[in-house]
């Protein structure tokens, strides 16, 4: 498929030009490279940070108190000690990133081989038909240039290759996939499955990518609900372990480590002819070539990179004609209350690790109220949530003395045994609507360790999220009431309901938008730039909307599809190899 | 310790981590990861990068030494906190669970985390106010008072709804420093296995929430449940 003898010709003559060249290596990067190298391209993909491989590096097992500060979290370990990511979070040393007046965006990097596909929550929940036509059904935001239709035997691809367990329900805009069986709910899972009940919100196996059964020479979870370390034996979706690492066996995949990519190189002919990059080890700027450049360094870097490859052909950064790279970033709508269940006290001890992450979750349930013009505020959210009898680390049992009345002594011990296990924490995570006041762009005053101009964020929640935020507190009061009990934390309007800051829920999707019109997008439906033909986007940055559905699978899903149609234009001759 | 951990988890079905690999061998077709070797081993030049395995990442063990309190406060330290957790007949006392070592190391690393000293002052003014007030009313420091006199003092800032107004900054600094307390202890290897948390370990067949613990929570749904801590329970069909 890739004119292999026309490549060794070009090596000759001039440094060596890769059929593709790939920027990052996370969930989008990682299924490029997968599905292009299975194709026969030669490949080289950069990674910004260090090489990571779970079946050594994992810290799976390990326990607080033989770590520094009984595992706590920390500005360099945002989720804790043993979390995977190994250099990254809200703050990389030496890679800042700045906020406009009256914005607080928070933006997470995870600067190592598979980025955060090591460490994430692996939720993998498939956008349903209403998500890609949101502007059509309630007149807000955009819609996508494609439909779930089309996007549906991609979600059948990357669920059969990474792994997800769930179950069939059947439920409205809640599509179901190709699933491993679920795993049977924890004890405080089904007490909060029964309040739901009670109150008609529905409570079903939760969906995520760890593997229940063995498939593809991986084994099967051993639950110790650790996902968040990386696993030990590949037991859940990462990058590396599914995607990267197998495609290197095919021998057209190479990866450079420690390659901060800087900018897309262009020819004179507008065409996209490598990528510049920053050799972290040696602080020298190197180029490779290729004759596509595939990005997907994360929605936000790659908004970066392109608004950085400045050129004749393109002052205002490489496909950029429209002014759009960079605008309408979205994250997800985050907020949580907690509850204490006297129910659940004193109960027999059992061991309530599971996988790593929740076994039942609430879809979005309100569909019909919202069509009918009922609802306060636009679009959904899902509702997770998680507790129980986990792993005593710092701060576990502390504000005692709001349940027990405070004391001290035998009483007391005896007593905090029994309230151990007795909390559950409820998270909505709901849509956010792209807005104006919602864009990244370069900071001209500002650069990073490597010389690279860094990113300047605007950030703005409108009345929308703001009322979902509102909802989703009172629904998880409600929730916690219905079984009996106290709520332990909530927020109300002066804490703007305990909405979340903008990326810190850590789902940035948008700032390279698809789109049926070059006008009013930057790409077409199949992420190849408007502009550049040969540039192509996998990671979420063409997002056009952010559904409740956390993004992973559908940069999985929507990726294969761009990678397919690569390999397909290569074959039909429409993209130069 | 090491072996009383192992043994509770075996006691409870458990699987302790020395026979993982055991477990995971049966499910799993690559014999890699019996061998400990990673399933996917050509990986090229880049092994020069691995950064910071997990063993390397482990805390030195040896004596602590101390970084926030003095020897008197250190006395009153061990004090207060066995004190708050006992020994009983389940496990052993909070100093036992080096729990002040964890108090001390907690400070310390919350003052460079957070950039001010606030939980400094409030434990340090704290104890201060122990000693004030014992000298005062027993002329001897706290860690010196008797049993019965500790009682008094602590009697009137442990229990926060009913604590006199002129102690309720002591109240905050008792809350603080019980939280402390619990928290070091409830995460040591001692207070892990007093919960106990039966997690960590490889389990080869996941069943979900044991039928037995759920009769329990079944019958307290149908008749009502009254616990240590918050509401009674009413019967759920009500």
């Amino acid at each position: 498929m890739f004119r292999t003898e026309q490549n060794m010709a070009q090596v000759k003559a001039s440094p060596k030009t890769y059929d593709v060249v790939i920027v990052g290596s996370g969930a989008g990067g990682g299924v490029a490279a997968q599905v292009l190298a299975n194709a026969g391209a030669k490949i080289c993909m950069l990674e910004a940070g260090a090489w990571f491989d779970c079946t050594k590096q994992s810290d799976m097992f390990g326990w607080p108190y033989d770590a520094p500060h009984r595992a706590a979290s920390t500005h360099e370990k945002p989720f804790g000690y043993f979390d995977a990511t190994l250099l990254g979070g809200w703050e990389v040393p030496g890679e800042p990133y700045t906020n406009a007046a009256g914005s607080d965006w928070m933006w997470w990097r995870a600067r190592m081989l598979g980025g955060r596909t090591n460490h994430y929550g692996r939720i993998s929940l498939r956008m349903g038909p209403y998500d890609f036509k949101p502007y059509s059904r309630d007149g807000k935001g955009f819609d996508w240039p494609i439909t779930y239709d089309d996007l549906a035997p991609y979600y059948d691809k990357a669920e059969e290759l990474i792994g997800v367990f769930g179950s069939h329900e059947g439920l409205e805009n809640t599509p179901d996939g190709k699933f491993l069986p679920a795993p049977a709910p924890r004890g405080y899972e089904k007490v909060v499955k029964a309040a739901s009940d009670k109150l008609n919100i529905p409570c079903i196996p939760s969906r995520l990518a760890i593997l229940t059964r063995s498939i593809h020479g991986r084994p099967a979870c051993h639950y110790c609900a650790q996902c968040g370390r990386s696993c030990g034996v590949n037991a859940n979706f990462n990058s590396p372990g599914v995607h990267i690492f197998p495609a290197m066996k095919t021998g057209n995949l190479e990866v450079r480590s420690n390659a901060m990519a800087r900018e897309v190189l262009v020819g004179p002919d507008g065409m996209a002819r490598g990528v510049s990059y920053v050799d972290k080890t040696t602080r020298k700027e190197v180029s490779v070539y290729g004759k596509i450049v595939v990005l997907a360094a994360s929605c936000c870097e790659t908004a970066r990179i392109m608004l950085n490859s400045k050129s004749n052909q393109f002052p205002n950064g490489i496909a950029n004609s429209t002014g759009l790279v960079g605008r309408y970033i979205m994250d997800t709508v985050g907020s949580a209350v907690s509850g204490f269940f006297p129910i659940m006290q004193d109960l027999p001890p059992e061991n309530e690790d599971g996988v790593g992450g929740m076994h039942m979750y609430m879809p979005w349930w309100l569909y019909k109220e919202q069509k009918a013009n009922k609802m306060p505020f636009a679009r959904g959210y899902h509702i997770e949530f998680g507790g129980g009898r986990h792993q005593p680390g710092a701060g576990v049992l502390s504000g005692s003395e709001r349940l027990l009345g405070g004391g001290y002594g035998a009483e007391l011990k005896q007593n905090l045994r029994k309230i151990y296990g007795a909390h559950v924490g409820f998270s909505g995570r709901g849509e956010m609507i792209p807005n104006d006041d919602s864009y990244c762009e370069i900071d001209p005053n500002t650069v990073d360790q490597w010389g690279i101009p860094v990113l300047r964020f605007h950030f703005k929640w409108s009345d929308d999220e703001l009322l979902q935020a509102k909802h989703m507190q009172e629904t998880f009061k409600e929730i916690i009431e219905t079984a009996g009990g106290v709520v332990t934390n909530s927020h109300g309007p002066e804490k703007r309901w305990g909405i979340s800051n903008g990326g810190q829920i850590i789902h940035e999707v948008g700032a390279t938008k698809m789109g049926a019109d070059p006008k009013t997008s930057v790409l077409n439906q199949y992420c190849q730039a408007w502009d550049c033909k040969n540039l192509f986007i996998t990671d979420a940055a063409p997002f056009v909307s952010n559904a409740d559905k956390n993004p992973t699978l559908t940069i999985s899903a929507l990726g294969w599809r761009t990678s397919e149609y690569i390999a397909d234009q290569v074959k039909k001759l429409n993209v130069k190899v | 310790m090491a072996d009383n951990q192992e043994d509770i988890r075996e006691k409870t079905g458990g699987v302790s981590r020395r026979n993982l690999f055991q477990v995971l061998g049966a499910a799993v077709p690559v014999a890699a990861v019996l061998t400990g070797r990673p399933v996917y081993a050509e990986l090229g030049e880049h092994h020069a990068h691995l950064p910071m395995a997990a063993a390397a990442r482990a805390i030195p063990s040896g004596p602590y030494t101390r970084q926030t309190f003095d020897d008197q406060q250190w006395r009153t330290v061990s004090v207060l906190c066995d004190l708050i957790i006992p020994a009983d007949d389940r496990s052993g006392s909070a100093t036992q669970a080096k729990v002040p070592e964890f108090i001390d190391d907690w400070i310390a690393f919350r003052k460079q985390q957070d950039g001010n000293e606030n939980l400094q002052a409030l434990i340090f003014g704290g104890l201060m106010w122990l000693d004030r007030e014992s000298n005062e009313k027993f002329e001897k420091p706290f860690a010196d008072a008797s049993p019965d006199q500790q009682k008094r003092l602590l009697d009137r800032v442990a229990y926060p709804e009913k604590a006199a107004k002129e102690d309720h900054a002591w109240v905050r600094f008792f809350n603080e420093f019980r939280d402390l307390t619990v928290s070091g202890f409830f995460s040591s290897k001692m207070g892990v296995a007093d919960l106990p948390y039966l997690g960590n370990t490889a389990v080869a067949e996941w069943k979900g929430c044991d039928p037995k613990v759920w009769a329990v929570i079944e019958e307290r749904m149908k008749n009502g449940y009254k616990g240590v801590a918050g509401p009674a329970v009413k019967p759920w069909s009500a």
